[in-house]
C-alpha cells in the first residue's frame, strides 16, 4: 500500500505508547454531569428543561430553531440541579446544565432507523436529532456536512491522529471498527459519494488487517478502503488529508466539498452507526487521558459532561499532584490549557492530558532571528515570520495579503521556532482582529 | 482540586528542542576546523585575533544593552558568532586594536542599533570588515604569508591579488609553491595560500558547511545559487571558474556569511535571487572593482534588498488567481 503525505509540517515527540496499547474503558456510573449548552458550531441553543426537572438519559435538554443548529441531551438520568455559566473545555464561560444522577438509569432514545432504508431526509433529520457533530474539534454540524450542495466524489474517514499523546480514534479503529465502517458507507449514501477511504498515519498500521476485515463485512457493497499516511504533523488537518490522498488543494475560503470531499472523524462515525442502529444520541465519548502526571493513563469513553475532577476524586484516575504543571483539553498541538480541571468532557473532547513539569515548559518569547523554520513547515505555505512581522507593525492589509484567514492554527510553526516566538497565537488574535475590521468596513460601506 | 499553579499559555504546549542558543553554538561548531586552520598557519598572533575579536564583540553587545537598559542577550551566543566571523575575514595582520574597533562597530552600529538580535539588516561581521578595510586600507590589504611568523612581516600577494596585477595562473601556481594549473587547485582546496584567517582552506570550509547543512541550521539554496552563479559570471567575463571559486573568500562568504537569518531573504524564490545576485557581484567586482576582492561587498548589497525579495512569497495553500474587478470587465 502506498504511503502518502502533504508538504511541510513537523513531527513532535509522539508520547502515544503509554495508551495505544490499552483498551477503551467505558465510565458510565458517574454521580453528575455538566452539560454545555452550546457545542457545535452554529447559533447558540435555548436550554429546555428547567432546574428541577427529571430528566432521562438521552433526552433532548437544549435546541434552537436553524440550520447551524444541533441539540444536546442528557447523558444520565437525574434531575437538573442547575443551568448556570461554567468553564468550559475551552477555557471560556457558558451556560451549562447540571444533572445529578438518580440512580434509575431510565433510558429515552430515539426508535432504531435503517439508515441505508429510509430516505435520505430522514436520515439527515435523525442527524440532527441526535446532536451529532464532528467530534474531532470544531463541532461542525454533521447534519450540515452531509448535505453538501455539490458533488461528493470521496468520504475520508480521518484516522489521522496527528495530535501526540492521543489514541482514543487508534483504540476505536481496533475495537469499533465494524460500526466504523458502516458510518463511513452510510456517509457515502448520503453525500453520494462512489467512493470511502479509511486515512490512518503509518504509525498505527496495526489497525489496517482489523479495518480490512471490518469492510469484507459491513461496508454493504460500498467501496471503501484503506489509505496509509506519512505520520506526520498536521496530516490530520482536513485540508493536509484531503491534499495528502487526492492532490487536490481546498480553495482559500471554501470547504471540502469544493474538491468533492467530506472528511469525518472517526468517533463522529462510530456515534453515527449508533444513533441509527440504537437511537442513540450523543451523549458518550471516547477521549484519551494522558500527560506525565497522569499515574493511569487511559482510553476512556464517559457520558458527556463528566467532569474529570469526579473521575479523580471517584478514584478512576490518579494524577502526580506534585509534578502537575498544565491541564490540557485537547491535544498538546492545538488543545487549550486550563486553570483546574473541574471542566467537563463535551463533545469535541479528544484528549485530556495532565502533563508534568518536564513536559509543559513554558518559555519567554526572544526576538526572530529569521531562520525560516516556520515557513518549511508550515502546511498552508503561509510564510509565518513575516505573517508575524506585518501583525506586529499593525499592518492587516499586508497579513490579510499573505494569508492570513487561511491560518489553520495547527501550530506547527510556534513547535518548531527556535526563539518561541508566539506565531500561531498572534494569528490566532490577528484573525480576530482583522475579521472585525473587515466587518466594520463592510458596515461603512452599506452606510 | 490541584493548587492553582497550573501554566496557562497558548497552544502549542510541546517545543522542539531545538533553540535559538543551539542554532548559534552549531555555527561556532561549524566555524572551528577552519578556525584551527588558520591558527595553524598564522600562529599564536591569529589565536589572539581570534579571542579579541570575540570578547569585544560579546563585551560590546553586553555594555550597549546594559547602557540602553534592554535584557541581556548575550546567552544566546549570536555575539560570539559575529566576533568568530570577523576574525576569519580579516587578514591575520591585523593589529588588535583594529581588531576590537570592527567588532564593535559590528556589534553596535550594525546589529544593535537596529534592534538586535533578527533586525540587523546588513551582516554584522561584514560592516565590521567593510568598516575597516575603508578606514585602514593599507593594514586590510596586507597579505602575509602562512607559515611565517607575523612579526617577520614577510608579505605577499594573494592568487587574486596577483590575478588582478595581471598574472597568468601559471605565475599563481608558482607563488604557491605548485607544479602546474592542476597542483594550484589543489593547493587552493586544501587552503596553503595567502589569504583573510579562515578562507584559506576550501575543505574545512566545506566540512564545517556540510555539518551547517546535515543538521538544517543552513539550507542548500543560497550557497549554491552564490557558487553557481560565480562560477558562471567568472565564466562569462572570461575568467576561470574554477580559479574563481577556489580563490578568495566566495566559498566561505556562500556558507557562512550569506546564509545570515537576518539579512538574507526568507523565501525561497528570494534566496535564489539574492545568491545569484551575489554571485554576479563578485564577478563583476573582481572584472572591474578596484579591489581584487568582491565577497563582503557583493553580500551586503544583496542584503539590501532582502526586504524586497521576501515580497516572492510561495503561493499559499489553496490559492486562488485573484478575479479580475468589476470595472476592468466593464471596459472590456
Amino acid at each position: 500500500m502506498s504511503v502518502k503525505s502533504f508538504k511541510g509540517g513537523a513531527h513532535p515527540p509522539e508520547r502515544k505508547d503509554r495508551t495505544s496499547g490499552l483498551p477503551i474503558e467505558y465510565v458510565r456510573d458517574v454521580k453528575s454531569v455538566v452539560i454545555p449548552v452550546n457545542q457545535h458550531f452554529g447559533a447558540p441553543l435555548q436550554p429546555l428543561v428547567a432546574v428541577g426537572d427529571r430528566v432521562k438519559r438521552g433526552q433532548k435538554i437544549a435546541d434552537a430553531e436553524g440550520r447551524m443548529t444541533v441539540p444536546v441531551h442528557a447523558s444520565i438520568a437525574g434531575v437538573v440541579k442547575k443551568i448556570e455559566p461554567r468553564t468550559q473545555s475551552n477555557n471560556v464561560e457558558g451556560p451549562c446544565v447540571l444533572i445529578e444522577a438518580d440512580g434509575s438509569d431510565e433510558s429515552a432514545f430515539l426508535a432504531p432507523l435503517d439508515g441505508f432504508a429510509c430516505t435520505k431526509e430522514e436520515a439527515l433529520a435523525r442527524i440532527r436529532e441526535a446532536g451529532l457533530v464532528g467530534m474531532g474539534g470544531a463541532g461542525f454540524p454533521t447534519h450540515v456536512k452531509l448535505a453538501p450542495p455539490k458533488p461528493i466524489a470521496l468520504v475520508i474517514a480521518n484516522g489521522a491522529e496527528c495530535e501526540p499523546y492521543l489514541t482514543i480514534d487508534e483504540r476505536a479503529m481496533i475495537e469499533r471498527a465494524g460500526d466504523l465502517v458502516e458510518g463511513v458507507a452510510l456517509t457515502m449514501r448520503l453525500v453520494g459519494a462512489p467512493k470511502g477511504l479509511i486515512a490512518v498515519e503509518d504509525n498505527k498500521a496495526e489497525v489496517v488487517p482489523g479495518l480490512e476485515a471490518a469492510i469484507a463485512e459491513r461496508a454493504r457493497g460500498y467501496d471503501i478502503g484503506v489509505q496509509l499516511l506519512k505520520t506526520k504533523y498536521p496530516q490530520g488537518g482536513e485540508k493536509m488529508l484531503i491534499s495528502a490522498i487526492t492532490g487536490k488543494e481546498v480553495p482559500s475560503g471554501g470547504l471540502p466539498m469544493d474538491v468533492g470531499c467530506v472528511v469525518q472523524n472517526i468517533g463522529t462515525l462510530v456515534a453515527m452507526t449508533e444513533a441509527f442502529r440504537e437511537g442513540k444520541p450523543l451523549i458518550e465519548r471516547g477521549f484519551t487521558l494522558a500527560g506525565g502526571a497522569c499515574k493511569s493513563p487511559k482510553n476512556l469513553v464517559v457520558p458527556i459532561g463528566t467532569v474529570v475532577a469526579d473521575l479523580v476524586a471517584a478514584g478512576k484516575v490518579e494524577i502526580d499532584e506534585a509534578s502537575l504543571a498544565r491541564v490540557v483539553y485537547g491535544g498538546p498541538m492545538m488543545g487549550v490549557a486550563v486553570p483546574h480541571f473541574a471542566i467537563p468532557v463535551q463533545k469535541n473532547t479528544s484528549g485530556v492530558l495532565l502533563m508534568a513539569k518536564d513536559e509543559a515548559q513554558a518559555y519567554a518569547e526572544h526576538p526572530c532571528i529569521r531562520c525560516g523554520r516556520c515557513m518549511r513547515v508550515c502546511s498552508c505555505r503561509l510564510s509565518p515570520a513575516l505573517l508575524n512581522a506585518a501583525l506586529k507593525a499593525g499592518d492587516f492589509e499586508e497579513a490579510e495579503k499573505i494569508g492570513l484567514l487561511d491560518c489553520i492554527e495547527c501550530g506547527t510553526c510556534s513547535y518548531v521556532c527556535p526563539a518561541r516566538v508566539q506565531l500561531v497565537q498572534r494569528f490566532r488574535v490577528g484573525k480576530q482582529l482583522l475579521r472585525a475590521i473587515k466587518q466594520k468596513e463592510a458596515q461603512n460601506a452599506c452606510k | 482540586m490541584p493548587a492553582n499553579n497550573l501554566l496557562l499559555s497558548s497552544s502549542p504546549h510541546v517545543f522542539t528542542p531545538v533553540t535559538t542558543r543551539k542554532i548559534m553554538l552549531a555555527v561556532i561548531i561549524a566555524l572551528l576546523p577552519a578556525t584551527g586552520y588558520g591558527i595553524y598557519l598564522y600562529g599564536l598572533t591569529a589565536l589572539l585575533l581570534v579571542l579579541a575579536t570575540v570578547a569585544a564583540a560579546v563585551a560590546a553587545e553586553l555594555l550597549f544593552r546594559a547602557a540602553i537598559k534592554a535584557p541581556r542577550t548575550v546567552g544566546d551566543l549570536s555575539a560570539v558568532v559575529t566576533g568568530l566571523l570577523l576574525a576569519l575575514v580579516l587578514p591575520p595582520s591585523t593589529p588588535i586594536w583594529m581588531a576590537v574597533l570592527g567588532a564593535v562597530f559590528a556589534i553596535v552600529v550594525a546589529k544593535e542599533f537596529f534592534g538586535g538580535l533578527g533586525a540587523n539588516p546588513f551582516n554584522p561581521a561584514l560592516v565590521g570588515r567593510a568598516f575597516l578595510l575603508m578606514s585602514f586600507p593599507a593594514a586590510m590589504t596586507t597579505w602575509n604569508k602562512p607559515f611565517s611568523a607575523i612579526a617577520d612581516a614577510v608579505t605577499t600577494a594573494t592568487p587574486l591579488n596577483l590575478v588582478k596585477q595581471g598574472a597568468s595562473l601559471a605565475e599563481v601556481a608558482k607563488s604557491v609553491g605548485a607544479a602546474d594549473s592542476g597542483g594550484l587547485y589543489w593547493q587552493l582546496f586544501v587552503g596553503s595560500r595567502s589569504g583573510s584567517l579562515g578562507e584559506s582552506s576550501i575543505l574545512l570550509i566545506c566540512l564545517g558547511a556540510a555539518f551547517l547543512l546535515a543538521v538544517g541550521v543552513i539550507q542548500w539554496i543560497i550557497p549554491v545559487a552564490v557558487l553557481g552563479s560565480t562560477a558562471l559570471f567568472s565564466w562569462l567575463f572570461g575568467m576561470n571558474p574554477l580559479f574563481s571559486l577556489l580563490s578568495g573568500g566566495v566559498v566561505f562568504g556562500a556558507f557562512f556569511m550569506a546564509t545570515d537569518y537576518a539579512s538574507s531573504p526568507l523565501t525561497p524564490v528570494g534566496k535564489a535571487i539574492y545568491g545569484v545576485g551575489i554571485g554576479l557581484l563578485v564577478a563583476l567586482i573582481r572584472k572591474l572593482g578596484g579591489f581584487p576582492e568582491g565577497v563582503t561587498y557583493a553580500i551586503l548589497v544583496m542584503n539590501m534588498l532582502s526586504p524586497f525579495l521576501d515580497k516572492l512569497r510561495v503561493k499559499k495553500y489553496g490559492w486562488i488567481p485573484p478575479k479580475k474587478s468589476a470595472a476592468k470587465e466593464a471596459v472590456k
